[in-house]
């Protein structure tokens, strides 16, 4: 019949149509689609590019907020009697659970400390083990490992500074499994600590070219080493370590004060600084909060006022040492550049080490962005070799090395700061502890060193500090939740 | 673009195959009216059954249509009882049809067709369009809170953003928890941009065998939305317009000044610092700053609707206009939609279509904290000075928690956004072999949304300034298209009505968005601002992108139209997946018996209907973004590293290593019960259900000693929604007075049946909990995110009764917390479950007068048995004010309370995840009241008016809740819902508006 063949027709011409729409849209690529405005990992780890890119994403993340703002101040800074809170009495209150020892497990600047240090290193972690595999220049590739081994070891040496045991990762998990692992013992990440430094110590260059300082240099690791060493007690090696460091032709910056300024960053002195610009147009790379959380309050160009020097530490200059106005901005003072400090105010006096003149705000940019962040100076340097020579019975050295610190300070006042000759054991260590609290007051090296010279009860007892308990800081309470029981609460936090 | 030169070419080829295929046939007309009233009915479907050929009843109820004299004529319309005529040869019908005052017996949508209530075998709600359009809603959405049982409405206080709308309790966590929309065949995760008197229908499908059709988007229900058609017959226009004002209602009353003073003295001190404020009394009242930035807000819409239709074809016109201020006082959004619907019939056999929205909107956006700021702002500063220049908190020495001026951050505030959108789809429909129906659909939808935000060089305070002018501009588009192919079989052979469908489907959606950014663009209006004016400028992109490819069928079967049997399948292929994953197949049977049918009832006359059904069925959800099997690099800005002075953008790899993941499937059993009673008076619907989520996606954080970011996504857990839903209606009539009174409930059981963590619990909830602190715990054989901390069980009245306790570094006034496992001192191990986010009980009632001319809606909602989450309390980081509650019963020396701490609540201890956080979130509300009055039509017809009706309406008037917080509504992503950090105040909303028909 005519009629229904035409139908037959129609139909099947409709089933071609839709036959041609459903093998178009069921071809595989039509499934397979790229992520939107992201590389795929598989396309990275191929080139010399990838392997710079990805050591430059380790040393940026150490200008991080959690690296350099609330939670190092929070862990290695007001629990020392050089600093406290700060700004408003009433702002950021936990910080006082820090300077009084009455914190718990569950305060998020640990936390906050914990998953930066570990950002840290799973960024150097990924260098360490991926860029081994590309084919680029040899020589480079040594130098990218060893700087991501020197940044791994920094990050271990806060992480076992603070906590004592801490899961030790020398890859980046490769599967769930490795996700939840226990901690290790000191001794061992201490260890680790150690194998990283020599091994980038033996490959790092002794300086840069222009286009390339701020990068880790042999130096800073043989430094770091020392530090290291000098935590555990292991004077020989501190010695050699420093001494090393002391062939590598560092020198004191004459003017303390002017040193800290962002005109005279890299300087003779610097041996390891963590590097921090404005860079114009991209607010969101510029976000060192270093300078800013400690900052002059109430002033534009200042900050917050926090982490701010304790009278303690006012009065432990000796008289007329010019470093007490160097690192402290007074209320009612004008600063050497010219910014004058309100008179009144919520705090009596500021950290000058990390202060940047106000004019060199920018709004829309945080304050202080300029600034790098001294680590390590070779007047530490100077004063762990003199530290381990004493322990070592080399009062000499001790005292040659002790004066170069004492005589930078001094300049050309000779009536200050009177050279130390008594060859006393017992006298020279205290003399150099001494040393070591004002000439590197507030850069968060004093809590620990207290602690590490076995005098915590001592010296931070009086604020609440506790033997057997506050030597370390507990465990994040949310990574113990996390871990399901693997992780274990340190002593007297549970 | 070939795919779319394929389906042009279809509707071609469509346009060709023209003849007459029923020479046979006869014409016959006739006058649809109501069985009742006699009225002429408009617009009423006239189909040949078995065919889709057919048509509708003109303005004045008349049709005609062309049918073989043999077949069956079908009379349906929404609302009434469909009607099945024997032609018989008859050349003239006129048909009386029976309103369904028992709604039981109507027409619904279901997924890719229509089908008579009567046979539906799963669990389907509609909502008409006018109960939608009474609301006095913007979004469509809101309006069908407290409608439909099972259907949990959550609207967001923040104005213009689209409600949260759950279905059956929550399903699913992560990455699209969006119900699935289908407006007139195209897919949408939202539908904003639809003008609510533009929809005819809503159809809600709760259970999994109605919405397993829809496959990979069926996991979280899905609501179908018919829009407007034209009507045959003569051109009708409609104008409704309102007016009316939003104000905010149940305000949460703030400290004044010298409350304050007094407070952030006692604070002061409770920190060891001498008081800030010398005499708080001096202070007096101070700054009313809710008062000073929001106002009661002034809304206008206006909708001119124009439709008609030949013999060919029909149409429908909409025009919308919007203008809303919000209640911060700049705050504005203004909205123009478009909707056109055009249906042609050049033969017999052949339909043609088109439905297309467009829609531009424009707002001056408000600063997103800007409530935060007028929460937290201190009374104790002046807006302005005396000289005119702004108070300044950094001259009381407030603290960086609340270093603004609200006014200032207005002012300087200058964000606009505008949106363009065009979506809709083309459609053809063939019908053949008098049985078969072959439709083919293309939708699609544009999109492109745009932020330019102007920050400019200016002084306010010490804190709020800008020295370098920022432009920065961000834009959308969007780019998503869907085919679908259905063919149909339908055929009546005895006592067996048989209808199958096959279809096929393909779908792309796309997102990309460019960000611009450039600094020193000069001033001077809108008009000049553009990036390449500027310097340092930066650029930056982002998107998405997912494809998926389907096959589906359906068999729906009756015998005598008492026993029901639906049963369907389908299969997809979505880009997320790979390997084995990648197709899923997932199959749904429901099967239904209709009791009024059966010899034994019919002696009886309390039922009308009785129905009894039951349905299984399997449905996905493929919500995840993206292909996450594809790790990819993070180069964000921060990873920019310095050397030699130079900036260099790092880049790495630091997420954990992803797993291979497959469909979230839903399990869903659905048994209801459909009755109406007593010459349909009294309707009622009763379901249980029990939806298991298998393979459930959702993030599981990883220790942060991984070092990585984002956690590990995975298909890592097993949940259950098991529960009630009853729903009940009694219509009446008693001489001019006509009544419906309506009530439902959800009765919803949330519970983890099996998580990957096995026995250990999940913590999430940190969001908004000052510290960081985590707050909700999920563990299995329990609700989904319960909240979990400390007990509360008393406040520390002095120093020594700290020294006695568990606490020792607590001070007095700070919270004492209870030793649940009694050793002696408060650790984490003393923490407990504190309450339940997700609401056991979701209610409405809905009730219509009408006595002659007026007419009255009133409609109530509520939820109960459930918690809520008060973060804003301890949300604290410094000098921020406190509520007047808060301070009238705070502790301030002992004796002065035990329950509410001292200022210091902010303080580690106390703002620990805690019970006295933890309220009741229970609620009830007059949801909308609507008073409207019909002029006698006597007097209209002389000016040439149909119709004429001008009412009043209150959306959420009335309100009562014990919660301290601003609004009970909290919504939050699965494992953080219900913890509330926001404080947008709540809204009611009254208009005065006119219906008007030519």
């Amino acid at each position: 019949m005519n009629y229904s063949k035409n139908i037959l027709y129609k139909a099947s011409g409709l089933v071609l149509f839709a036959t041609l729409i459903l093998t178009q849209s069921c071809k595989k690529s039509f499934l397979d689609v790229p992520r939107q405005a992201q590389q795929p990992a598989a396309q990275f780890w191929k080139t010399g590019d990838d392997a710079k890119a990805a050591v430059s994403a380790a040393y940026a993340n150490l200008h991080e907020w959690t690296n350099i703002a609330f939670a190092p101040m929070a862990i290695e800074s007001v629990g020392s009697d050089d600093t406290e809170k700060g700004s408003s009495a009433t702002d950021a209150t936990f910080m006082n659970d820090y300077d009084n020892f009455t914190v718990t497990a569950g305060q998020g600047q640990l936390g906050d400390f914990w998953s930066g240090e570990y950002k840290t290193i799973n960024f150097a972690n990924q260098v360490i083990t991926r860029v081994p595999a590309i084919e680029m220049d040899a020589n480079l590739k040594a130098r990218y490992i060893a700087e991501c081994k020197f940044i791994r070891a920094y990050a271990y040496f806060r992480l076992v500074r603070a906590f004592g045991d801490v899961p030790l990762r020398l890859a980046p998990p490769k599967d769930a499994s490795e996700y939840n692992i226990p901690r290790t013992a000191k001794a061992q990440i201490w260890a680790a600590i150690e194998t990283d430094l020599t091994d980038a110590a033996a490959v790092l260059p002794q300086s840069y070219g222009a286009a390339d300082v701020g990068r880790i240099t042999k130096g800073a690791a043989l430094s770091l080493h020392a530090k290291a060493a000098m935590y555990q007690q292991k004077w020989a090696d501190v010695l050699s370590f420093t001494n090393q460091v002391k062939g590598l032709g560092y020198s004191l910056f004459p003017n303390y004060e002017q040193m800290f300024r962002t005109n005279n960053e890299n300087n003779s002195e610097s041996i390891f600084e963590i590097q921090s610009d404005l860079i114009p147009g991209n607010p969101d790379a510029s976000n060192s909060q270093y300078s800013q959380i400690q900052g002059v309050r109430g002033s534009t160009g200042g900050g917050w006022g926090f982490n701010v020097p304790t009278q303690n530490l006012a009065d432990a200059f000796e008289t007329g040492d010019p470093r007490r106005d160097a690192s402290i901005i007074f209320r009612g003072e004008t600063t050497p550049e010219g910014d004058a400090i309100p008179a009144t105010g919520d705090n009596p006096m500021y950290n000058q080490k990390s202060y940047v003149p106000f004019g060199m705000f920018v709004t829309g940019y945080n304050e202080g962005v300029q600034q790098n962040i001294r680590v390590i100076r070779y007047a530490d340097v100077l004063l762990m070799n003199a530290e381990a020579a004493n322990e070592l019975g080399d009062a000499t050295t001790a005292i040659a090395s002790l004066e170069l610190v004492k005589a930078r300070a001094r300049g050309s006042n000779a009536a200050i700061l009177p050279k130390f000759t008594t060859p006393d054991k017992d006298a020279l260590r205290t003399a150099i502890w001494k040393e070591r609290r004002v000439e590197l007051s507030q850069e968060y090296d004093r809590y620990f060193d207290v602690i590490r010279q076995g005098r915590g009860l001592a010296v931070f007892g009086p604020k609440g500090w506790k033997a057997n308990k506050n030597e370390v800081w507990p465990i994040p309470q949310n990574e113990i939740d996390l871990s399901f029981g693997v992780l274990t609460q340190n002593q007297g936090y549970n | 673009m070939k795919r779319i030169y394929t389906i042009s070419g279809l509707l071609l080829l469509f346009t060709f195959f023209s003849t007459a295929l029923f020479a046979q046939n006869v014409t016959i007309k006739g006058k649809v009216s109501d069985a009742k009233t006699g009225e002429a009915l408009i617009g009423v479907t006239v189909a040949v059954k078995g065919t889709t050929n057919g048509t509708q009843t003109d303005v004045n109820g008349v049709y005609s249509v062309n049918a073989a004299s043999n077949t069956i004529l079908q009379v349906s319309y929404l609302g009434y009882t469909t009607q099945e005529i024997v032609i018989a040869g008859r050349n003239n019908i006129d048909v009386k049809l029976q309103s369904a005052t028992n709604e039981l017996q109507g027409v619904v949508v279901i997924g890719y067709g229509t089908q008579r209530k009567l046979d539906v075998t799963g669990s389907v709600a509609s909502v008409k369009g006018e109960e939608i359009s009474k609301q006095a809603s913007i979004n469509p959405l809101s309006a069908l809170q407290g409608k439909v049982a099972g259907v949990q409405i959550t609207n967001s206080g923040s104005p213009g953003a689209s409600p949260k709308v759950v279905i059956r309790g929550t399903g699913t966590i992560y990455g699209n928890t969006n119900v699935l929309y289908v407006v007139d065949g195209v897919w949408y995760d939202d539908i904003s941009f639809l003008n609510p008197s533009d929809i005819e229908n809503m159809s809600i499908l709760k259970d999994a065998s109605s919405t397993a059709i829809y496959g990979i988007r069926a996991a979280n229900g899905v609501v179908l939305v018919t829009t407007k058609k034209g009507k045959k017959g003569t051109t009708t226009v409609n104008y409704n317009g309102y007016a009316g004002w939003q104000s905010v209602t149940n305000p949460v009353k703030m400290a004044n000044a010298t409350e304050y003073a007094t407070i952030i003295n006692e604070l002061y001190a409770s920190n060891n610092s001498t008081p800030l404020f010398n005499d708080p009394a001096s202070y007096g009242t101070g700054t009313d700053w809710s008062k000073q930035i929001l106002r009661d807000a002034f809304v206008q819409n206006h909708q001119v609707s124009i439709n008609g239709g030949a013999e060919k074809s029909s149409y429908n016109l909409s025009l919308g206009i919007l203008n809303q201020d919000g209640n911060i006082k700049t705050d504005n959004y203004k909205r123009y939609t478009m909707r056109l619907t055009d249906d042609y019939q050049p033969y017999k056999n052949l339909k043609l279509g088109i439905s297309a929205s467009g829609l531009y909107s424009k707002s001056k956006d408000i600063p997103g904290g800007i409530f935060h700021e007028v929460y937290g702002a201190a009374p104790v500063v002046p807006v302005y000075y005396a000289d005119g220049t702004y108070g300044d908190p950094s001259d009381y020495s407030l603290g960086d928690g609340n270093n603004y001026n609200p006014q200032a951050s207005l002012d300087f505030f200058n964000q606009k956004s505008t949106n363009f959108r065009f979506t809709g789809n083309v459609y053809a429909q063939l019908t053949f072999l008098k049985h078969f129906n072959f439709k083919t659909s293309l939708g699609g939808d544009f999109g492109q949304a745009e932020v330019k935000n102007y920050n400019p060089v200016y002084v306010a305070t010490l804190k709020q300034r800008n020295t370098t002018s920022v432009l920065s501009q961000d834009r959308t588009e969007t780019r998503n298209w869907i085919v679908e192919n259905t063919l149909t079989y339908e055929n009546q052979f005895g006592d067996h009505r048989l209808t199958v469908l096959a279809g096929q489907t393909a779908q792309r959606n796309q997102a990309y968005t460019f960000n611009g950014r450039a600094e020193n663009v000069p001033g001077g209006g809108d008009e000049n601002m553009y990036l390449s004016l500027g310097t340092n400028r930066t650029s930056t992109d982002g998107g998405s992108l997912n494809t998926a490819s389907s096959y589906f069928g359906r068999v729906n079967y009756a015998f005598k139209d008492k026993y029901l049997l639906n049963a369907t399948i389908r299969d997809d292929a979505a880009s997320q997946f790979y390997g084995d994953f990648l197709h899923t197949t997932l199959p749904s049977i429901g099967a239904g018996w209709v009791i009024t049918k059966e010899d034994f009832m019919k002696d009886q006359h309390v039922f009308d209907l009785l129905k009894l059904r039951g349905s299984w069925g399997k449905v996905g959800n493929a919500g995840i973004p993206y292909n996450p099997l594809t790790p990819t690099i993070a180069r964000d800005p921060y990873l920019t590293a310095i050397f030699g002075g130079v900036p260099y953008q790092g880049a790495s790899y630091n997420t954990v290593q992803p797993q291979l993941l497959r469909l979230e499937i839903g399990v869903g059993t659905d048994i209801g019960l459909e009755a109406a009673m007593f010459n349909n008076h009294l309707t009622f619907e009763a379901d249980y259900y029990n939806r298991t989520t298998n393979n459930a996606i959702f993030v599981i954080p990883v220790p942060s000693s991984t070092g990585t970011s984002g956690g590990l996504i995975g298909n890592q857990a097993k949940i259950q929604n098991r529960g009630f839903e009853f729903s009940a209606t009694w219509r009446g009539t008693s001489g001019e007075f006509t009544y419906s009174i309506g009530g439902n409930i959800g009765i919803n059981n949330n519970k983890l049946l099996e998580v990957v963590s096995g026995k250990n619990p999940l913590y999430q909830g940190g969001d908004g909990i000052a510290n960081g602190a985590l707050a909700t715990r999920s563990v299995v054989n329990e609700p989904i995110g319960q909240f979990y901390g400390y007990k509360v069980v008393g406040v520390f009245q002095t120093a020594a009764e700290v020294a006695s306790s568990g606490q020792t570094s607590a001070q007095p006034g700070d919270f004492k917390y209870a030793d649940t496992d009694g050793d002696g001192v408060i650790t984490s191990k003393d923490r407990v479950v504190l309450g339940n986010p997700n609401p056991k009980y979701n209610y409405g009632f809905n009730t219509s007068f009408g006595y002659k001319n007026f007419d009255l809606a009133l409609d109530f909602q509520g939820l109960a048995g459930v918690d809520i989450y008060n973060a804003n309390v301890a949300y604290r980081f410094g000098n921020e004010n406190y509520t007047k509650d808060f301070y009238d019963n705070r502790w301030h020396g002992p004796g002065t309370s035990t329950t509410y701490p001292s200022a210091n609540v902010g303080n580690t201890s106390n703002s620990a995840p805690n019970s006295f956080f933890v309220e009741s979130g229970a609620y009830f509300r007059v949801r909308n009241a609507q008073l409207g009055y019909t002029l006698p039509s006597a007097l209209l017809t002389k000016i040439g008016i149909k119709r004429l009706r001008v009412y009043a309406n209150a959306q959420n008037p009335l309100n009562f809740f014990k919660y301290k917080g601003f609004n009970p509504e909290v919504g939050g992503g699965p494992g953080s819902t219900g913890i509330d950090a926001s404080v947008y105040p709540l809204y009611a909303t009254y208009n005065f508006g006119v219906n008007v028909t030519f």
